[in-house]
């Protein structure tokens, strides 16, 4: 009887702690969103008010000139690219260094390892002055090439952990019918790999969607990205909170849907590159 | 030769070749352009040899070794109370209850969310008149608290900030760690009569020894490079308080425009990344 009840406290203990955590990790979220429904008058006040009229004035204002759309497609554009090269470079890469055996092997995937070590701010001095010379400031093109230096990198170095799993027995047995290389990477290796893919395509896209550093550098009206579009309304003379909130919850959005209902392939993407190290 | 030998280069080469030069090639021209003199207004005139001028000149800069110790003081502050933190989280979420997936997700989010996002949240949260911290802190009956605009507490604040968003990361890496370990360990343990902080102490942490120093590796790596976050939060203020070294580059390379100062300063930054990697490689290697 003790026991029972001793057991049913810790459980409680346990639910507690845990719903504390949650809502101490989602509370700032939550609240960024309610900010983008207020009314502007309310943010300032200095007493909390916590019924109100909700607005979705703030939407409009974003969506008002046609920018937020732009530079919404401008992320999108240069996310979705970036992957597509990083994953399709990455996973022949991948390939090459889980299953063969050379000289070179460790030190160029060490190698390949480098640009996680050096700070983005190191890189992109040299590519500022290059894009400028070669008048590529202030296009997706220069924000694509900069977002390569982390996603492929990211991309080798997951997706060779993922080959890696697969049993060369498999591959062994389709050499033997005679299948050409190639043939056996892409129809022994690859469909065992979708869910590792899946997860590198998932994480390199955050990682992409949320850079900052390099578009506020690199691009100016045309090519911003909505990272960079937020910090916009921060204006020389008030910040338009209310507008920042609509962004910044329509920015996130994505992120969420993303590790809500993928958070497997998250979960496994972000720790399969570490722990195996 | 060999097709043999070719055939590898073939599936790495293209990926390499990439990386060689959208990277190699720019990173080799800042090295160039860290021992040269570059400027907005005099390159025109042809960008000058200056041998080791650049280095000397951020070395002997009471700012940038400001920056320096600014950036450790946070690496340090925010990594030990993201182990801790991130320790716990990962003990719980290593137990077996229901919605264990569902609290796992939940408590992720905040390292998943845009880091622009981020900073510009708990700037409004943190602010001093119309903050909801600050709101709540009166509304308990105490003095309003300046978050970002006196010295040390813009510094706990960014600190405070990193936590909420990073604790998660650290847990979901020794969480990893923690599912790897057999139950069988603790079991004859139990036996043996240890109480739960002893198995804690000698069984967990050293078994976790490598997803602990992956985890602290990563930290080190990100905390060092750390930008959005300040940049939003408190813009390196109040009197640069909190610019990291990352933000002290941005100021000088692209508000000042001095890309040579600005390359010589972001080398060394390398330089220090350098070592502290490969001496924490080095404890790696001892191990395995």
């Amino acid at each position: 009887m003790g026991n029972k009840m001793n057991k049913i406290v810790k459980t409680a203990i346990l639910y507690f702690v845990l719903i504390a955590i949650s809502i101490i990790s989602i509370f700032p979220l939550l609240y960024l969103f309610t900010i983008s429904i207020k009314p502007s008058e309310l943010i300032f006040s200095t007493t909390s008010k916590f019924f109100f009229t909700p607005t979705f004035q703030n939407y409009q204002d974003i969506f008002a000139n046609g920018r937020f759309i732009k530079y919404l497609s401008n992320s999108i554009i240069v996310g979705v690219t970036t992957v597509i090269i990083a994953t399709i470079l990455g996973m022949f890469a991948a390939y090459g260094f889980a299953r063969f055996k050379f000289r070179s092997n460790r030190l160029l995937r060490m190698a390949s390892l480098i640009p996680q070590i050096i700070p983005p701010i190191t890189i992109i001095v040299p590519l500022f002055t290059l894009f400028a010379s070669m008048r590529l400031m202030d296009t997706q093109r220069a924000l694509i090439i900069s977002y390569l230096t982390f996603t492929m990198p990211l991309s080798i170095w997951l997706m060779t952990g993922f080959f890696e799993d697969v049993p060369i027995e498999l591959e062994e047995s389709a050499m033997i019918d005679g299948c050409r290389r190639l043939m056996v990477f892409i129809r022994i290796d690859l469909p065992i790999v979708v869910p590792g893919i899946a997860a590198t395509m998932i994480l390199s896209f955050i990682y992409s969607w949320n850079e900052f550093l390099y578009a506020v550098i690199l691009t100016g009206r045309s090519a911003r990205t909505l990272p960079v579009m937020i910090t916009s309304f921060m204006t020389n003379k008030a910040i338009l909170w209310g507008r920042i909130g609509a962004a910044g919850s329509l920015i996130i959005l994505p992120i969420l849907f993303f590790t809500l209902f993928s958070q497997k392939y998250v979960i496994k993407g972000l720790t399969a590159g570490s722990v195996k190290g | 030769m060999n097709p043999k030998k070719i055939e590898p280069f073939f599936y790495i080469g293209p990926a390499l070749i990439t990386l060689f030069i959208i990277l190699v090639y720019p990173l080799g021209y800042s090295f160039w352009l860290s021992f040269h003199n570059w400027t907005l207004i005099t390159f025109r005139e042809g960008v000058d040899f200056v041998a080791l001028k650049n280095y000397y000149n951020v070395i002997s800069n009471i700012d940038f070794i400001h920056s320096l110790l600014v950036t450790f003081l946070f690496m340090f502050a925010a990594i030990l109370f993201e182990f801790i933190f991130g320790m716990g989280i990962a003990l719980l979420l290593n137990l077996e209850f229901k919605g264990r997936n569902f609290f796992r997700t939940v408590i992720l989010l905040p390292m998943m969310v845009t880091n622009v996002v981020i900073g510009l949240t708990w700037r409004l949260l943190l602010n001093y008149e119309y903050g909801l911290v600050n709101k709540l802190i009166k509304f308990l009956g105490f003095n309003a608290i300046p978050w970002l605009s006196k010295t040390a507490l813009a510094m706990s604040s960014v600190i405070i900030v990193d936590i909420w968003n990073t604790s998660s990361f650290v847990a979901l890496l020794l969480l990893a760690g923690l599912q790897t370990l057999s139950k069988d360990l603790y079991e004859s343990a139990k036996i043996d009569g240890s109480s739960k902080f002893q198995s804690f102490m000698y069984i967990t942490l050293p078994l976790l020894k490598s997803s602990i120093l992956v985890a602290l590796l990563w930290r080190i790596i990100d905390t060092f490079r750390i930008f959005d976050v300040p940049y939003l939060l408190t813009a390196g203020g109040p009197s640069r308080a909190t610019e990291m070294i990352s933000l002290y580059v941005y100021r000088y390379g692209f508000q000042n425009f001095n890309l040579s100062y600005a390359s010589a300063s972001s080398y060394l930054m390398v330089i220090i990344m350098l070592i502290f990697s490969a001496f924490l490689f080095r404890i790696f290697r001892k191990d395995y």
